[in-house]
């Protein structure tokens, strides 16, 4: 599974949004790749890492096929994590 | 093209621009230790463009070739477009705590775009045509352009034309085929030696008489006739002294400002946006002074944030963290620094779109902010020094610190004893309590006070010009009507 991973700009951050990123990365790893996101390519799935509550992080220009995960504050990064679990149980549950 | 920092730096090798500091030319102007900070504030805004956790804020799609530009370069496309300026230049002034110099050529690129939009639609003339093309020049290799707007203005009372020396005001001094010949200066220009372009603008209102200062036009930072003169700031020779690092507060980053002379300077036709239409003066400098409030709401603020965590800082060094008072300089310098940003937010929400498309600033509350700027980052700086103590200015050197002459009956060295006593709370190293006095005394008044006390009272435009402005946005007829209605008044 592919996750492109679009931040906001980090004018005033509340936490360490790499960090952030870093810790979902290591909880998927070998299962989900997190590649900073670009135009043009169609990802499974889009996570937006903002830096405080407006998440003001342009990401309509990104194309994903499933939802876009969105966050703004470390207290969603375990959300974040079983949102994404999720994902992935259906859509196992969708091949089987 | 986005160009990388470091092909930024070697882009200014390549250009011939002319540098005179004490009385000298500056032939490596690019590696002296009093410009160079400058240098590398700028940088900053390209290097911050690659990594992708700025990239929403230092990068956006060019309006005019649908290109990913640096936003610095960038037409404002609408009300998300002013906020997100705004973050920007609070991000870059977090990273550098001085001014990073580039935001007047993008002020400069607003203004000039939608007025020459309103002055062809009178006279028929092509300056938005020619301008435009210009734009595109600048976005698709990601240059830095000094928006120059402050001449010498020579005798306040006067008006260009009435001057002593009509150099007072940069002019026009012949029109030919293919061109036309200036002659003047600028004066104060943020950044003009670290810029690739300049992009000049008339700087008040003018009548017909004025009409040969009407000039507005981009011209190669090394052009013929073209040379700079470096502006001293407080303590800059400090960045000479050899090994200087803590001494210096900020090391890596500074501000910069020179006097930029044309010395009867050609001006090809393509490159003229402006040529005595005199009428339209005014709104290019209503229109750029505008933007230029509103940057403030940002940069400044950024800075602030920096001046905010040292004062913390120091006050955890000195161990005077838990005192109330402290907790409570803290709270106030914080409510100051973000009233600050709240008016640069609100005067880019409430912007609207322009004849040409890119979108204004609401000018009243970009006047408001400015105003507030005149004022706030002096309490800050006030509080900043309250917290840190005496000591940031009367510490002996770095030298002193690291120095192994011997001066005590028991052989203690001067780095011994500036280190035992100048030590303070366990949490920390006296070397670093050290540097964040130095970085204090250095914010506010040493050389990087020029960018954040002075450049904030008098960049773009003193007090009394957004007071002017205040007034005349004011609306104060309907503020009397308000009152008639509620007092009973009939009238």
């Amino acid at each position: 599974m592919i996750c492109g991973v679009r931040f906001c700009g980090g004018c005033n951050p509340r936490y360490e949004r790499g960090d952030a990123l870093e810790k979902i990365r290591k909880h998927f790893l070998g299962r989900v790749d997190f590649p900073y996101a670009e135009e043009d390519v169609v990802y499974d799935l889009l996570l937006v890492i903002g830096g405080c509550s407006s998440c003001c992080a342009s990401h309509c220009q990104y194309e994903a096929r499933g939802d876009r995960v969105i966050m703004w504050d470390q207290s969603h990064i375990e959300e974040v994590i079983n949102k994404i679990e999720s994902i992935i149980t259906d859509q196992r549950r969708e091949i089987i | 093209m986005l160009m990388t920092a470091e092909q930024y730096v070697e882009s200014l090798r390549k250009l011939n621009t002319r540098v005179y500091m004490f009385g000298e030319k500056i032939e490596n102007w690019v590696d002296h230790p009093m410009i160079r900070p400058s240098i590398n504030c700028v940088a900053m805004t390209y290097k911050l463009a690659e990594d992708p956790q700025y990239a929403d804020l230092m990068t956006v799609k060019s309006s005019l070739t649908g290109e990913t530009i640096n936003r610095f370069a960038h037409l404002h496309q609408s009300t998300d477009d002013l906020r997100k300026k705004v973050k920007m230049q609070r991000l870059l002034g977090q990273k550098t705590a001085s001014c990073f110099q580039r935001c007047v050529g993008m002020d400069a690129f607003n203004a000039v775009f939608s007025t020459t939009f309103e002055i062809d639609q009178k006279y028929g003339t092509e300056y938005h045509k020619r301008f435009t093309e210009y734009l595109k020049f600048v976005q698709k290799n990601d240059l830095v352009v000094d928006g120059a707007m402050t001449d010498p203005k020579g005798d306040r009372s006067k008006a260009p034309s009435q001057q002593e020396d009509p150099d007072f005001f940069l002019h026009i001094v012949e029109k030919r085929p293919d061109g036309i010949v200036v002659r003047g200066a600028k004066a104060h220009q943020t950044g003009s030696i670290n810029s690739h372009e300049h992009l000049i603008m008339p700087t008040i209102a003018m009548t017909e008489a004025d009409k040969s200062y009407a000039v507005s036009f981009a011209i190669e930072s090394d052009a013929e006739g073209l040379f700079m003169i470096y502006g001293r700031q407080s303590c800059d020779t400090r960045k000479m002294e050899e090994g200087a690092d803590i001494d210096l507060g900020n090391k890596n980053f500074g501000g910069q400002e020179a006097l930029v002379v044309f010395d009867n300077v050609f001006i090809p036709n393509e490159r003229v946006f402006l040529c005595e239409e005199w009428d339209f003066a005014g709104m290019m400098v209503e229109r750029f002074a505008g933007y230029h409030r509103q940057s403030y709401g940002g940069c400044k603020v950024g800075v602030g944030d920096v001046v905010i965590g040292a004062a913390a800082l120091a006050a955890d060094y000195n161990g005077a963290n838990k005192a109330s008072h402290v907790k409570d300089k803290l709270i106030e310098m914080t409510h100051l620094n973000e009233t600050l940003y709240c008016c640069g937010i609100a005067c880019s929400a409430e912007g609207y779109p322009t004849a040409a498309g890119n979108y204004q600033i609401d000018l009243l509350l970009a006047n408001v902010c400015k105003q507030n700027i005149t004022r706030f980052p002096y309490e800050i700086v006030r509080l900043a020094e309250d917290i840190g103590g005496g000591l940031m200015v009367t510490m002996p050197a770095e030298k002193d610190f690291k120095s192994d002459t011997k001066v005590g009956r028991n052989g203690e060295t001067i780095g011994d004893i500036c280190n035992k006593y100048f030590g303070g709370s366990p949490v920390t190293s006296t070397e670093n309590r050290m540097r964040i006095l130095r970085f204090l005394e250095n914010i506010c008044l040493g050389s990087s006070a020029v960018g954040y006390r002075t450049e904030s009272l008098h960049g773009a435009g003193s007090p009394q010009a957004q007071r002017i402005m205040i007034a005349r946005q004011g609306n104060i007829e309907a503020k009397k009507e308000l009152a008639k209605v509620i007092a009973g008044i009939k009238e």
